[in-house]
């Protein structure tokens, strides 16, 4: 299942740093996207140096966003590590996304697909859009959750829904309901996966270590945070942004339980996302089997594709 | 037991589920759409049984449909009209007057359903969630019969118009050319009507010079220059009220293509526009008191105004960002200082008419 994403060979060996600041970035993801590239290219038997160039186009794409967004967001660590920005510099940083990009359409224009280079670039623009948006949503703790999807479906799930659509398209295959139901089924995960990282801001299934309450020290209220703030009194937002740890925010909510409860409803409402994306997953299993596809690889993709909310939500890993 | 199905507007069914008649048990709510306004449309509805929504009062679902919280854009014309003829002693009709008076709430209760129905059909409730109860999407009733509830009150406005027309030839004249105008607009803009630069115009049109007139001559006063500049004055503030919405919704209706005044403009320019807007509000506002009203009442409500514009135009100039919550406080203050506008003209309306009575007795 392992791909080579990143070889030192794919960028100009006059660039020492260049290299340098690629290899840690690259090293230590989980290369989740390009999983799922490859998870959704298998059955349809796509030539695999293409699903290669699939992979890594997605991968280049996220991590030319990481490495802007760590700059945006003054982000110190990236997996474990000095983000690009405070190692090199931050010039060196926007370069070095800015590069990935420019290889991302070399690549893919040499491909010769048109319509996957026109597709990939409205996603990058999309990306960008929500970054800028997100960030000038900073320090606004009055915001809701709808509009905050918005942002997430910019910035989070347009690549959930490149890694799904690109394949069909990379066969030249657009037929639009197809890509319509595919949208909608990326659209959830991203916003599913975007919600479950929001919740590790406040230690819920938070396995990985993330930062506890970083999102909100750094005036960002998330998806979580305008889901239980929707309802508090400005005296109330005031003190759960004031919150210097977890105990703090717990009294905002009168104890630990009343919290838990308002996961809870929150999940509640994500649990209603997940039978939708479920719906589309059906949906979706009905056109493939019209596209005459091996029927084992069919339910195999649809196996792995319904498994996909408990990991990318839950954190369960199966 | 919920289930979701999604169908295409070319599905044979959609029509059924999108007005909600495919089933006397159950309903379809939209809860995601793609492609909205395109032959591509298409919906995922989720299907519940009826009994499992819980319904409101009547009077709650009543003011819902009707968007009862909207009715004073009619009211004050209505009081205005009342109080200037009263003090000009033109009162010459006042049995028309009164059924033009209920004509136009049916009227206005009517239109206000059936727009929330094209909304609903058109896939425009969709794009801007709203967040007030919308009765349709929360699946209080069904579009088929909100849509019949909207042509009873359309008929029964009709049925109070036809007399006021027969003795008021005038009022009939109004009357016509606001339904043409109306009509036209409806069949040249291509997503709603109120989503065009000619629909605002419209609206302008219908809520402010057409209204103020058509009231005053049901009343057989005629028209004269004052309830023009008062109508023109009216309809300029309407229009500030739609574009504070207009704005708030700036990146939903941006990103979906539909195209009006602030989109047109985007986001920084409208921050303008709208600041602009109302300046030329408050230059109508001391023109119209300048030569209809009193000195006292212009000094005090230009201050007045002028105290309450300042916190609303620093709002406006410090929005940041075009989705977060720094619109819905535009939004907020807007309407308020529109609210603090009309609380001004009905207490100035009052003055004037006890003024007049103390006068006589």
């Amino acid at each position: 299942m392992a791909v080579k994403i990143f070889s030192p060979q794919d960028f100009p060996a006059y660039l020492p740093k260049l290299n340098s600041l690629y290899d840690d970035l690259f090293t230590g993801g989980k290369g989740f996207r390009s999983k799922l590239v490859q998870i959704v290219a298998r059955p349809l038997k796509l030539d695999s140096d293409v699903e290669n160039l699939l992979c890594q186009t997605i991968e280049f794409i996220h991590n030319a966003s990481l490495l802007h967004d760590d700059l945006i967001d003054r982000s110190q660590l990236r997996r474990g590590k000095p983000a690009a920005w405070t190692k090199y510099s931050p010039e060196y940083a926007v370069l070095a996304g800015d590069y990935l990009l420019a290889r991302v359409m070399v690549n893919l224009s040499g491909h010769g697909n048109i319509r996957l280079v026109q597709y990939t670039s409205e996603i990058i623009s999309d990306l960008l859009e929500g970054e800028w948006l997100q960030d000038s949503v900073v320090g606004d703790f009055f915001i809701s959750v709808p509009q905050l999807d918005r942002i997430h479906n910019l910035k989070t799930a347009s690549l959930f829904k490149w890694c799904l659509r690109a394949p069909f398209i990379a066969l030249e295959n657009n037929d639009k309901e197809l890509h319509n139901i595919l949208s909608e089924m990326g659209t959830l995960l991203g916003q599913l996966f975007q919600r479950s990282d929001d919740l590790l801001d406040y230690d819920i299934r938070n396995y990985e270590g993330k930062v506890i309450l970083g999102d909100l020290k750094a005036g960002y209220l998330n998806s979580f945070g305008a889901f239980i703030s929707a309802d508090m009194s400005r005296a109330q937002i005031d003190k759960m942004v004031k919150s210097q740890d977890l105990n703090d925010f717990y009294a905002v909510f009168s104890g630990k339980e009343n919290f838990l409860k308002s996961v809870a409803e929150f999940d509640a409402i994500n649990t209603e996302k997940i039978k939708l994306y479920h719906h589309y997953v059906q949906q979706l299993k009905a056109h493939l089997v019209k596209m005459s596809l091996d029927q084992n690889a069919i339910e195999q993709l649809i196996r792995v594709l319904n498994s996909l909310t408990d990991l990318l939500y839950f954190r369960k890993k199966s | 037991m919920s289930r979701f199905l999604t169908l295409k507007k070319t599905d044979a069914e959609y029509s059924k589920y999108i007005w909600g008649n495919f089933s006397a048990t159950e309903r379809a709510l939209p809860i995601e759409s793609l492609n909205v306004g395109t032959p591509q449309e298409s919906i995922t509805f989720e299907i519940l049984p009826v009994s499992s929504i819980s319904r409101p009062s009547f009077f709650k679902l009543l003011s819902r449909l009707i968007k009862w919280n909207y009715f004073f854009l009619i009211f004050i014309p209505l009081y205005y009209v009342f109080v200037k003829n009263f003090i000009y002693q033109r009162l010459f009709d006042l049995p028309s007057f009164g059924l033009a008076a209920v004509a136009s709430i049916l009227l206005f209760a009517g239109l206000n359903i059936r727009n929330d129905v094209f909304d609903h059909v058109s896939g425009f409730d969709r794009i801007i969630k709203s967040s007030s109860e919308k009765p349709i999407i929360l699946g209080w009733v069904t579009a088929h019969q909100a849509h019949k509830i909207s042509w009873i009150f359309i008929l029964a406005a009709a049925l109070f118009a036809i007399p006021v027309c027969y003795s008021q030839y005038e009022a009939g004249r109004v009357a016509a050319i606001t339904l043409l105008l109306f009509f036209l607009g409806n069949f040249l803009t291509k997503n709603n009507y109120k989503h065009k630069y000619f629909s605002e115009f419209l609206l302008f049109l219908i809520l402010g010079p057409a209204l103020c007139a058509g009231y005053q001559v049901s009343l057989g006063s005629g028209v004269d220059t004052e309830i023009l500049v008062f109508g023109v004055m009216w309809g300029v503030a309407v229009l500030f009220l739609l574009y504070l919405v207009q704005y708030a919704n700036l990146f939903e209706t941006s990103q979906s293509g539909i195209k009006n005044t602030l989109t047109h403009m985007g986001f920084d320019k409208s921050k303008t526009y709208l600041k602009t807007w109302w300046s030329l509000f408050l230059a109508l506002w001391t023109g119209y008191h300048y030569f209809y009203g009193s000195v006292y009442w212009l000094a005090l409500s230009i201050i007045s105004l002028g105290l309450c514009t300042v916190p609303t135009y620093t709002v406006i100039s410090n929005a940041g960002s075009p989705i977060g919550s720094s619109l819905a406080r535009v939004r907020h203050t807007g309407f308020r200082l529109f609210i603090i506008m009309t609380v001004i003209l009905v207490l100035e309306q009052t003055w004037y008419l006890i003024n007049y009575l103390n006068w006589i007795l």
